[in-house]
């Protein structure tokens, strides 16, 4: 396992979700590749934080606190990114629900158009 | 030389087997229920990597909130909505967003592969070597920090370090409300206006006109 490795893993999860956002006709199976995307990102966040060093880690200082919380950036990332999807998700589905009962068509091909 | 033993790959490359299968069923299958499930089963698949990647925070976050809350919101989702028997249909041009996303992956990968990323492997051995002999981690949250052994405080919570910070949930917990507050504010106020966005939009457009009927009609005060 090696940061190789795991970058690797996030660019085929973002690139399968990628695919999904323009290759399904339901907008809910598009919302779902766009989760899916957003999970490939945070597992790159995640990877950076655990196999690069931060710089306070090289210049050979003793290590405090913040030394070890700068090391912890990209989990912060990661939950602040975590955080921004579960809101969109949320957003995004009470569009679709919204569209789905003034009795429009959830296809995206029907759906290009917005306007009532 | 941070030691990755045969455990950890073997866990890793199963969770990274278990994400990407389950993405693939997502992206392929037609009956949009059973891609929620498969929804379901690759986020936990990157819960797993989480943990394998020294994120236990991280890992328990993601379970919490996307194979926990998400997941049940997308099956709702379907059971409200979707039509099963329509299903949801490749599009057409779907290979030109095929060759899209191969070409997403091709640079990403060569990207990742081409950079020398000075990795913890490829650091000094006097840096290494802290992480991880002879040091121990000492205290918890905002106090925390790395001490070589033999540090003895009888007030002081001191945990061996095997290479990865064994507490990192009060530390993450410090750097939010402490270097990234502002950010963190701004998540919680993005949250409130998300939450009032939804009400607003899934509230009944034209909502039925109260008939007052006589009976019902108020006394005025005399």
């Amino acid at each position: 396992m090696t940061i190789e490795n795991v970058l690797l893993v996030s660019a085929v999860l973002f690139a399968i979700g990628a695919y999904g956002v323009v290759s399904r006709s339901s907008l809910i199976t598009v919302i779902m590749s766009l989760e899916l995307m957003f999970n490939g990102v945070v597992i790159a966040a995640v990877a950076f934080s655990r196999f690069t060093p931060s710089a306070a880690l090289l210049s050979g200082d003793p290590l405090t606190g913040e030394a070890i919380r700068s090391a912890l950036t990209g989990h912060a990332f990661a939950i602040f990114i975590i955080s921004v999807a579960a809101g969109e998700a949320a957003l995004a589905f009470a569009l679709v629900f919204a569209m789905y009962r003034a009795g429009e068509s959830i296809e995206i091909t029907d759906a290009s158009e917005m306007k009532n | 030389m941070i030691e990755v033993s045969t455990l950890t790959t073997v866990a890793f490359w199963g969770a990274s087997a278990m994400t990407l299968g389950f993405a693939l069923i997502v992206v392929t299958q037609r009956d949009v229920f059973r891609a929620a499930i498969a929804l379901a089963g690759s986020f936990l698949g990157v819960g797993i990597l989480y943990f394998v990647l020294s994120a236990e925070f991280v890992g328990v976050v993601q379970i919490l909130v996307y194979v926990g809350a998400i997941s049940s919101l997308m099956a709702f989702a379907v059971m409200f909505i979707q039509d099963v028997t329509a299903g949801s249909r490749p599009v057409q041009g779907r290979l030109v967003g095929a060759a899209v996303a191969v070409l997403i992956l091709a640079a990403v990968a060569f990207t990742a592969l081409n950079t020398d990323w000075s990795t913890m492997d490829e650091i000094s051995d006097q840096v290494a070597g802290a992480l991880t002999e002879g040091y121990v981690q000492v205290g918890t949250g905002d106090e925390i920090r790395i001490e070589k052994v033999g540090f003895t405080d009888p007030d002081e919570v001191v945990v061996p370090n095997g290479g990865v910070l064994v507490d990192s949930t009060s530390a993450i917990g410090v750097l939010l409300v402490r270097e990234y507050v502002l950010a963190f504010e701004i998540i919680g106020l993005l949250l409130v206006a998300a939450l009032i966005g939804g009400l607003l939009l899934i509230r009944d457009p034209k909502p039925e006109p109260e008939v007052v009927t006589g009976s019902e009609k108020r006394e005025a005060p005399v």
